[in-house]
């Protein structure tokens, strides 16, 4: 079967979804953006709330939602809207933003000039809003796509336990996709359909990798604001619009390194227009909408909040107290785990990404096969190298091979944000810079520590909080994954113990409540870490460690 | 076998070397042409090419004890890589560069170089800035210090060392480069427009102290090669001018300037060298 139109159909279905809800958190985007600035009221709440939203791992209180869905909209339409929904809120959040700082950027002189002619809001959105975003939406495409792969590899087929045994069968929900079908192939020992699968996904990859290659570089030079990027009109000769695959790999090189200084262009220009003249003052429409809105998600929020509190007995209330302290030790225990792997990542980061941004030829060849890999999703490819070498693993590790496991898979999952995020930064170090410190003969560790890691510093903690966010991800998988391989390892990967562990086996086993109080405590500890470390971190990056403020050229 | 392949190399070379450039360099011996010998900097034969095309080629030039030296040429000629490679922060495509007659093969702190866009980093105090450039040398951090404020003092910046420089303006953060560039004693300066980005009252007082301050008994410099687009500030700061241009550019002309410091544009000969190098980089038109 898998010869046939199976595993390519499956393979279009998941790709399709993925760009139809990215499609759908543009357009979202773009709304919630205009809201954004044409009522203060409505952007003073958005934006905090999509930043501790983005910084909370959505896998942990996902599970929860998707039970929801299932129960609450009957049939195969409750998971597909399950399945569409975990990766919405993959994308959402990242693209949002994107969308809400490129509507707050528009130059205030071509804003004006929209207000002379008196633009509505169709044109306004039609021939200013909606273009001045493309760049930047685009570029953020890369990441969007890595993430929603991620995720409906994982999502296209979950376990729900007993609470959905009524909706799906034997409590195990699924959808049509890739990512279904290597879940079942596993299940069922067919590892030749395994590997066709993977393949698929691989050329889905690259071949979407490749489009939006093309589709950024055409957007950057078309929409960007003063970018020397050059606007083709033309195809030119039929030799040169076949395209040389060497080209395309190290095109995306000098894409990645125009990203990051058009990025950090608007962020610039960002925090230079942050005043309130940027606010559109025309027709009250949108102003109360906004506020309207507002009022409706606050209401929601507080509303269902204390309907969840009250439904809950209290006794049950009194046993998650008591259990507290023990579910918040599992939190720490997940909490090394990811320091772990995000130490890992850190010095695959700096030490593999340093030697690529320094020495182009190898980074040249190197980096567009990493690219392709970053978006090819761990759990699709993690039991085939689970079943190659857990005889090995576990005989030389035996008390500790299911650690070895849950930091690969970890690892595999995140350690790619903050190599991209770093080697992006190394790449806009200007060489103004790199001069100094080459003409100065700076030794290489002097001039990692006074130099090129604060010149990185922005880029390194928004790859680093990605890197931490999709880490949760990984390990919610690996720590809980009991049919992996179920003819080589019956019992499966499971951890002693861990927070993402006592989700996934409560979940499984359809009880439900004590995997959403600990989804509970664990957003609460995310969000406080979200509010405190990393926006205060980042805000000290933008405060003083923007190399591009270095150059002086009045 | 050595002997034959440098013997080589120079008739390949001189296949398409002008004939004043053959003259000046030797490259059989190894040794720097008697035209050049003992200069303090100089290059022969330098190309530099992206791909196969030339952006400049054939280019010797020399500067001497205590001298200023600048070069001038239209947009595009290749200036500011013609800098970058006489410091060897991208290597030649072809020739070489001398540094008191031996070739350099790589980045050294003996030619420091100021850039155009004037770049200091921005976490990092006036002090630290300036203190990088002694990481190298293996001295402690007083001996550091010491010498960074003996820098920041001799340009001007004294008190100046705890502030950051986007608390400064343009003129002062490039005197942090000026003395960045000190700090490291080298014995040749190379200054790619180091007054480009400045207002013209804060230009005009850093060229009138740029030449005591680049041969200050306190500095180790015993050479500066000076690119710039302003004929008048070449014409008051320079003892010799270099012209380059053409595509790729070469050199085409190399004028002394014979005029006494403190020069002023009033001096009638001052105007004469500004109308001589205008001529020679005007583009002429042509007839149909």
């Amino acid at each position: 079967m898998y010869f046939g139109i199976l595993i390519p159909l499956a393979t279009l279905a998941t790709v399709g979804r993925i760009f139809a809800l990215i499609g759908l958190s543009v357009v979202t985007g773009w709304l919630l953006a205009y809201l954004c600035i044409k009522s203060r009221g409505f952007e003073n709440v958005y934006v905090p709330l999509v930043n501790v939203l983005e910084s909370i791992p959505v896998i942990g209180f996902l599970p929860l939602v998707l039970v929801a869905f299932v129960l609450s909209i009957p049939g195969a339409i409750g998971v597909e809207a399950a399945v569409d929904f975990l990766v919405f809120d993959a994308v959402s959040w990242n693209i949002w933003i994107g969308a809400y700082q490129a509507f707050k950027t528009v130059p205030e002189h071509l804003l004006e000039v929209s207000e002379n002619y008196n633009f509505g809001f169709l044109r306004r959105m039609r021939y200013l809003l909606i273009p001045h975003s493309v760049p930047r939406l685009t570029s953020n495409l890369f990441a969007s796509f890595a993430d929603a792969f991620f995720y409906i590899s994982v999502s296209e087929v979950f376990t729900a336990g007993a609470a959905t045994a009524s909706v799906c069968k034997g409590g195990v929900c699924s959808t049509f996709g890739i990512g279904t079908l290597i879940s079942r192939y596993i299940v069922e020992g067919n590892y030749v359909g395994v590997v066709y699968s993977l393949i698929s996904v691989g050329v889905a990859v690259v071949l979407v990798t490749l489009s939006l290659s093309w589709l950024s570089r055409w957007a950057v030079a078309k929409y960007g604001v003063d970018t020397p990027s050059v606007i083709k009109r033309h195809a030119g000769r039929w030799r040169g619009r076949i395209p040389q695959p060497w080209r395309r790999w190290r095109a995306l090189r000098g894409q990645a390194v125009g990203f990051s200084r058009y990025a950090w262009r608007m962020r610039a220009y960002w925090h230079s227009h942050q005043r309130p003249g940027n606010h559109l003052d025309h027709g009250n429409l949108a102003k109360y909408v906004g506020y309207a809105i507002l009022a409706c998600v606050l209401g929601y929020l507080v509303y269902s909040s204390l309907m969840l509190v009250i439904s809950v007995p209290e006794g049950t209330w009194y046993v998650f107290l008591q259990e507290t302290p023990k579910l918040l030790t599992y939190v720490g225990a997940d909490y090394l785990r990811v320091s772990v792997i995000t130490l890992a990542s850190l010095g695959f980061a700096i030490f593999v990404g340093y030697f690529l941004a320094s020495h182009h030829r190898i980074g040249d060849a190197l980096l567009p096969p990493l690219q392709a890999f970053a978006a090819f999703p761990a759990p699709t490819y993690f039991p085939l190298l689970f079943i190659a070498t857990i005889p090995f693993i576990e005989r030389a590790l035996p008390f500790f091979y299911t650690e070895v496991y849950i930091f690969i898979l970890g690892f595999l999952s995140c350690f790619y944000y903050v190599f991209f995020d770093f080697w992006i930064g190394v790449q806009a170090i200007p060489s103004e810079f790199l001069d100094v410190v080459r003409n100065h003969e700076v030794p290489f560790w002097a001039k990692m520590r006074r130099v090129i890691l604060p010149a990185s510093l922005p880029y390194l903690i928004t790859g680093l909080s990605s890197t931490i966010n999709s880490a949760w991800a990984g390990m919610a998988i690996g720590e809980y994954w009991p049919d992996i391989a179920p003819k080589v390892a019956p019992g499966g990967l499971q951890a002693p113990f861990g927070m993402m562990y006592y989700i996934t086996y409560n979940m499984a086993n359809g009880a439900i409540g004590p995997a959403a109080y600990v989804s509970l405590l664990f957003a609460v500890v995310v969000a406080i870490y979200g509010v405190v470390f990393t926006r205060n971190l980042m805000d000290l990056a933008r405060k003083k460690y923007v190399i591009e403020e270095g150059i002086f050229a009045a | 076998m050595e002997f034959i392949g440098k013997a080589y190399m120079t008739y390949r070379l001189s296949r398409w070397m002008p004939v004043s450039s053959r003259l000046s360099m030797n490259l059989v011996t190894g040794q720097a042409s008697p035209a050049h010998s003992g200069a303090e900097v100089s290059c022969e034969g330098l190309g530099f090419a992206y791909g196969s095309r030339f952006i400049f080629k054939d280019v010797s030039l020399a500067a001497f004890n205590d001298e200023l030296i600048a070069i001038i040429g239209p947009t595009g000629t290749g200036k500011s890589t013609l800098l970058r490679a006489l410091a060897h922060l991208i290597p030649p495509t072809t020739g070489r560069v001398l540094l008191e007659g031996k070739e350099v093969t790589k980045p050294s702190p003996a030619i420091a170089l100021i850039h155009q866009s004037i770049a200091t980093f921005p976490w990092m105090t006036a002090l630290d800035n300036v203190r990088l450039a002694l990481i190298c040398k293996g001295v402690t951090k007083e001996e550091a210090t010491e010498t960074s404020e003996k820098m920041l003092d001799l340009v001007g910046l004294k008190g100046e060392e705890a502030d950051y420089p986007k608390e400064m303006s343009g003129g002062m953060r490039q005197r942090i480069a000026i003395a960045r560039a000190l700090a490291a004693s080298p014995a040749v300066l190379l200054m790619d427009e180091p007054f480009v980005h400045l207002d013209e009252l804060t230009a005009d007082g850093l060229r009138k102290e740029i030449y005591s301050l680049v041969f200050n008994p306190e500095t180790s410099l015993r050479a500066a090669v000076l690119v710039s687009h302003n004929l008048h500030e070449v014409i008051q700061l320079a003892d010799r001018v270099y012209v380059m241009k053409g595509s790729p550019a070469v050199i085409t002309d190399e004028v002394k300037i014979d005029l006494r410091r403190p020069r002023t544009e009033r001096d009638p000969r001052f105007l004469d060298y500004l109308d001589q190098f205008f001529n020679e980089l005007s583009v002429k038109p042509t007839k149909v």
